[in-house]
C-alpha cells in the first residue's frame, strides 16, 4: 500500500513518547517526495487521458492516488509539527543553549525554528516590566524556602551567588544556595535537590 | 501573604504609591491569583490581564528596592525575599499558562484577534500578539522549507487553523460561585436527558463543562478552582 | 503541567481526527476489510494476489481506515466498508453480558476511536454501535480508575495489558494524578529535579556507550 513511509515517520516519533527528540530522518523523508512525485505524476498522465480520451472509468484510480497524496502530505507535517514541540520543549528544559549532541538530532531549518523561537520568547519576556523584563523560564515549581541544599553531579566550574560570593562546583561537593540561582542547574542535571 | 505585602508598601513610604491606583499591595495579589487561577483551569485562552501585570510587576520592583535598604542578616529581609520569590512565582506562571495556550492555539487566538470588532478587548496582549504572529511565520516558514515546498503545487500549504486543534470548550472544570447566579442552562449529557436550568448560590462549588460557564469566568462572577 | 514540556498534540475527540495528532494517523491506519464497487485500473499491483492490471470491481481487500473514509462516497458505489469483527452483533452482545473480561488491546487496540470512525460509513447498526462502545466504556471505567489509583510504587503492565488506548492514557494520567499527590504528602512536591528529558538523554548516550 501507498504511504507505509510515511507512517513510518509517524510511528518512530509516537515509540518515544517521553518527548525526546530522535534524529532528523532526512533519508525518510525524501523517500516520502519521491513516492509524492511519482504519485502525481501518475495522476497528472491519467487526468488528461481521462480528458482527452474520456476515459472516465481512471477516475476512481486518481481519487485513489490523491487520497494518499494528501495522506502523505498530512503525516509528513505531523512529523514535523510533533518534533517542533519537542524542540520548543527543549528550550525550556534546557535554556537558550543546546548541547551538541542534541543539535546533531537537527536538520538546519530545525536549528533555524530554533533560533528564531528564542528570539521571540527573549524579546517577549524582556517586554515584561522593568528594565530586564522577566525570566518566566524559571519558577517552575512554587517555592517553599530561600535556601536549599544542593549536592553536585558533575564538575560545573565556579558559580557566582547573589552577593558577589565566588564557589566552587566540585563534583560531589555540597552546597547551601539560593534557590532561585540553582533552579536551572538543576534541571540541567548538573545539581541535586537534597531533601533530608 | 497579604501581611507580608503590606508592611513591604510600608517600608517604601506613603510618597511613592500610585495615586490613581485603588488596589492595595493585598488586593493586587488576590487579583493576580484569581486570574492565575482561571488561566491555568481554562481550557481557551482568557482576556488580557496586561494592567494588573505591570502593576505587580512594579510591586516586585519596588520590593526589591526596599530589600536593598533593609540590613543584611534582617530576619525581616528573608521574610520579604520569600514574599517576592512567591509572587514572582505566580506571576511567572500565570504569564507561562497564557504563553502555552498561545503556542498551542495559535492560529485560532490570531484568528480571534483578526475579527475582533474595534472597541472589544483584546484577548492577546500587544507583545502576546508580536510573539504569536512571530510563530505562526516562524512555523509556516519551517514547513514549508523543509517538506512542503518540494510536494506537488496543489499540496504545497497546510491550513494551520484546520490543522491546529482548537481548544476543547467542552471539557469538564471545577469552579466556585463568587455572585449567585439564576437560570444556568445546563445542556443534556446524553439523548434520554433534557436540558434543564440550575442556580448557582454564592460560595457553592461545582463541576460543569467550561462551555457552559465561560461568560460567568470572564465576568467574574465565578472562579475556577 | 508546568514541569513537562513536551505537550503533544492530543487526539480529536469523538469522530474527529486531529490532523496533526500522531495517535490519530495511527488510529487511522487500522485496516478496514472492503470490497470494491468499481474497479481501479492501474492499481493490480496493490492487492494481495497482485497479478491483474487493475483491481476489478468486486475485490474484497483491506484498506487503512484514511483510505476508506477518502474513498467512501454515499451516493456513489465506490468502495463498501464491512464492520471489523468487534463492532458486529456478536461481539456486542458479549461486550453487552461482561465489557470487563475482554481483552480490547487485543481486539484493538484503538477499539473505541475505530468504532467512533466507523459511524462515518452508512450502516443500519450505526445506532447499536454507538450505544454499545459508549456502555463498554462506562462499564469498564471504574475498573480502570480504580486500578490507576491504587497502583502506587508498583508494575503495572498487567494492568494496562488489556486496555484501549483511550483507557491507557486514563490510566497514565490517573496514575500521575497519584504519584503527584503522593509527593505532595511526603513534602516533596516542591523539590526541584531534573528534567525527564535531560536525564533521558543521559541514559541513552550509556546505553549508546555500552553497545
Amino acid at each position: 500500500m501507498f504511504c507505509e513511509k510515511a507512517v513510518e515517520l509517524v510511528r518512530e516519533l509516537h515509540r518515544m513518547s517521553d518527548g525526546q527528540l530522535p534524529a532528523f530522518n532526512e533519508d525518510g523523508i525524501r523517500q516520502v517526495l519521491e513516492e509524492m512525485k511519482a504519485l502525481y505524476e501518475q495522476n497528472q498522465s491519467d487526468v488528461n487521458e481521462a480528458k482527452t480520451e474520456g476515459k472516465t472509468e481512471l477516475i476512481p484510480t486518481i481519487k485513489f492516488r490523491h487520497c494518499s497524496l494528501l495522506r502523505n502530505q498530512r503525516c509528513t507535517a505531523a512529523y514535523l509539527y510533533d518534533r517542533l514541540l519537542r524542540i520548543r520543549a527543549l528550550r525550556w528544559e534546557y535554556g537558550s543553549v543546546l548541547p551538541t549532541t542534541i543539535r546533531f538530532h537537527m536538520c538546519a531549518e530545525e536549528l533555524e525554528w530554533f533560533n528564531q523561537y528564542k528570539k521571540s520568547l527573549a524579546t517577549y519576556m524582556r517586554s515584561l516590566g522593568g528594565e530586564e523584563g522577566l525570566d518566566i523560564t524559571q519558577d517552575m515549581k512554587p517555592p517553599k524556602s530561600l535556601y536549599i541544599e544542593v549536592r553536585c553531579l558533575k564538575d560545573h566550574g565556579e558559580f557566582e551567588i547573589d552577593d558577589g560570593t565566588v564557589i566552587l562546583l566540585k563534583k560531589n561537593s555540597q552546597h547551601f544556595l539560593p534557590r532561585w540561582k540553582c533552579e536551572q542547574l538543576i534541571r540541567q542535571g548538573v545539581l541535586e535537590h537534597v531533601i533530608s | 501573604m497579604a501581611d507580608a505585602l503590606s508592611e513591604a508598601s510600608d517600608l517604601s513610604g506613603g510618597e511613592e504609591s500610585q495615586e490613581e491606583d485603588v488596589l492595595t499591595p493585598a488586593e493586587l495579589i488576590a487579583r493576580l491569583e484569581e486570574a492565575w487561577l482561571n488561566e491555568k483551569f481554562s481550557p481557551e485562552l482568557l482576556e488580557n490581564k496586561s494592567e494588573l501585570v505591570e502593576c505587580v510587576m512594579e510591586q516586585l520592583t519596588h520590593m526589591e528596592e526596599n530589600l536593598q535598604r533593609v540590613r543584611k542578616g534582617d530576619l525581616k529581609a528573608s521574610v520579604h525575599r520569600m514574599e517576592i520569590d512567591r509572587i514572582r512565582f505566580v506571576l511567572s506562571s500565570y504569564l507561562r499558562s497564557r504563553l502555552q495556550k498561545i503556542e498551542k492555539f495559535f492560529p485560532h487566538v490570531l484568528e480571534k484577534e483578526k475579527s475582533r470588532a474595534d472597541g472589544d478587548p483584546s484577548f492577546l496582549s500587544p507583545e502576546e500578539f508580536a510573539f504569536a504572529k512571530e510563530y505562526l511565520a516562524n512555523t509556516e516558514v519551517y514547513l514549508k522549507a523543509v517538506a512542503l515546498k518540494h510536494m506537488p503545487p496543489n499540496l504545497q500549504s497546510v491550513d494551520m487553523l484546520k490543522a491546529v486543534p482548537e481548544p476543547c470548550l467542552d471539557s469538564f472544570v471545577f469552579l466556585r460561585v463568587k455572585e449567585r447566579q439564576e437560570n444556568i442552562l445546563v445542556e443534556p449529557e446524553t439523548d434520554e436527558q433534557r436540558e434543564y436550568v440550575v442556580d448557582l448560590e454564592e460560595g457553592s462549588q461545582h463541576l460543569m463543562r467550561y462551555r457552559t460557564i465561560a461568560p460567568l469566568v470572564a465576568s467574574g462572577a465565578v472562579q475556577l478552582i | 503541567m508546568d514541569t513537562q514540556s513536551y505537550m503533544p498534540v492530543p487526539p480529536g475527540v469523538g469522530m474527529e481526527e486531529n490532523f496533526f495528532s500522531l495517535d490519530d494517523i495511527l488510529l487511522s491506519h487500522e485496516r478496514l476489510p472492503c470490497r470494491t464497487d468499481t474497479a481501479f485500473p492501474k492499481l493490480g499491483f496493490l492487492e494481495k494476489a497482485g497479478e491483474t492490471h487493475d483491481i476489478p470491481e468486486g475485490t474484497k481487500m483491506e484498506m487503512p481506515m484514511w483510505l476508506a473514509k477518502g474513498l467512501y462516497e454515499r451516493k456513489r458505489h465506490v468502495i463498501s466498508v464491512e464492520l471489523p469483527k468487534v463492532y458486529r452483533e456478536g461481539w456486542r452482545t458479549v461486550f453487552g453480558a461482561d465489557a470487563n473480561v475482554v481483552d480490547l488491546h487485543k481486539m484493538g487496540p484503538y477499539y473505541y476511536g475505530l468504532g467512533s470512525q466507523m459511524l462515518h460509513f452508512e450502516n443500519a447498526e450505526n445506532p447499536e454501535i454507538a450505544q454499545s462502545i459508549l456502555q463498554t466504556f462506562i462499564s469498564r471505567f471504574r475498573r480502570t480508575m480504580d486500578s490507576s489509583q491504587n497502583a502506587y510504587n508498583e508494575d503495572t503492565s498487567v494492568l494496562v495489558e488489556r486496555l484501549d488506548c483511550l483507557e491507557r492514557a486514563l490510566f497514565r494520567s490517573g496514575q500521575n494524578g497519584l504519584n503527584a499527590f503522593q509527593l505532595w504528602e511526603r513534602g516533596r512536591a516542591s523539590q526541584l529535579t531534573a528534567s525527564s528529558l535531560v536525564t533521558n538523554y543521559r541514559k541513552r548516550k550509556i546505553t549508546e556507550l555500552q553497545s
